[in-house]
């Protein structure tokens, strides 16, 4: 597995592409936990079936978790389980890469 | 040592700052708690975090505010969740939000280690009302100042430790 994060459209998902051509790519990771928060699923069922159907996927997320906590608590829960997904996707991932201004970061 | 730890909703901050505090100093420490808890979603989220130190002997204190009244004892390592928590009771709930810095501070000289983490709120391009904005400033000047005092500051990204200034207490 290999993840790309980055603010909204800071160039994660063509660097993804560009970097792994042919690749299984997944993008817009975060609306994926989205669906799971509006609809009540479970959180590490759902990981736990990803990473098994996807092992060799690249996913693309934005990072949605770096701004006020927000009132409405569907919106707070989502950020929560966005970051604690994306932890344990980075944790199981070979290489995850943050992407600013279009410019990739390995930070693993 | 005094150590930095920020980062967004949910990266990893905790767990980052649990294993700091515990492998620099595995017998007694200090998990000093900030968040009032007043709905059930507090509870959890303060029960999901005691599960996390279960096996790590901290032993906890609640401070909401006013951190130099807390009876910490002197060369103790302490784990302080979170600034943000901190400065919004301070702020909001009738304290002194001027006097945070100056008792960070003193915490950490009084702390054999000092492991605080904050938070990344600084990034949704939303114009929030003045008491907010005020906030939102007041914390980011806090993380500046203490990130300049401290002998390392991270961020967390998904769980993974990025070093941004100082030196880490241990290779990771």
């Amino acid at each position: 597995m290999k993840l790309y994060i980055g603010g909204t459209g800071q160039g994660q998902l063509e660097m993804a592409r560009s970097e792994n051509p042919g690749a299984e790519l997944i993008p817009d990771f975060h609306l994926r936990i989205r669906w799971l928060v509006e609809n009540r699923q479970d959180l590490s069922a759902f990981l736990e079936d990803f990473c098994r159907q996807h092992p060799d996927a690249v996913i693309v997320s934005d990072e949605i978790g770096c701004g006020i906590v927000p009132m409405d608590p569907l919106e707070r829960e989502w950020r929560q389980m966005t970051g604690r997904a994306l932890c344990r996707i980075a944790g199981q991932s070979d290489q995850v890469t943050r992407v600013i201004c279009g410019i990739g970061q390995r930070i693993k | 040592m005094t150590i930095l730890i920020t980062g967004g909703s949910g990266s990893g901050k905790s767990a980052l700052a649990e294993k700091f505090i515990h492998i620099l100093c595995p017998t007694e420490k200090i998990y000093l708690a900030t968040m009032l808890c007043r709905d059930r979603e507090s509870e959890l989220r303060v029960e999901r975090h005691r599960q996390m130190r279960a096996e790590r002997c901290f032993r906890t204190l609640e401070c909401p505010k006013a951190l130099f009244s807390a009876p910490i004892p002197r060369n103790a390592a302490v784990l302080l969740e979170d600034l943000p928590n901190l400065l919004a009771n301070e702020m909001f709930e009738g304290g002194e939000p001027d006097n945070v810095l100056r008792d960070l501070r003193n915490l950490s000289r009084q702390c054999c280690h000092l492991c605080m983490v904050t938070g990344e709120v600084f990034s949704d391009g939303i114009r929030y009302d003045s008491l907010t904005q005020t906030y939102i400033a007041r914390l980011a000047q806090l993380n500046r100042s203490l990130a300049a005092a401290c002998d390392c500051t991270i961020e967390v990204i998904c769980g993974i430790p990025v070093l941004l200034r100082g030196t880490l207490p241990f290779p990771l």
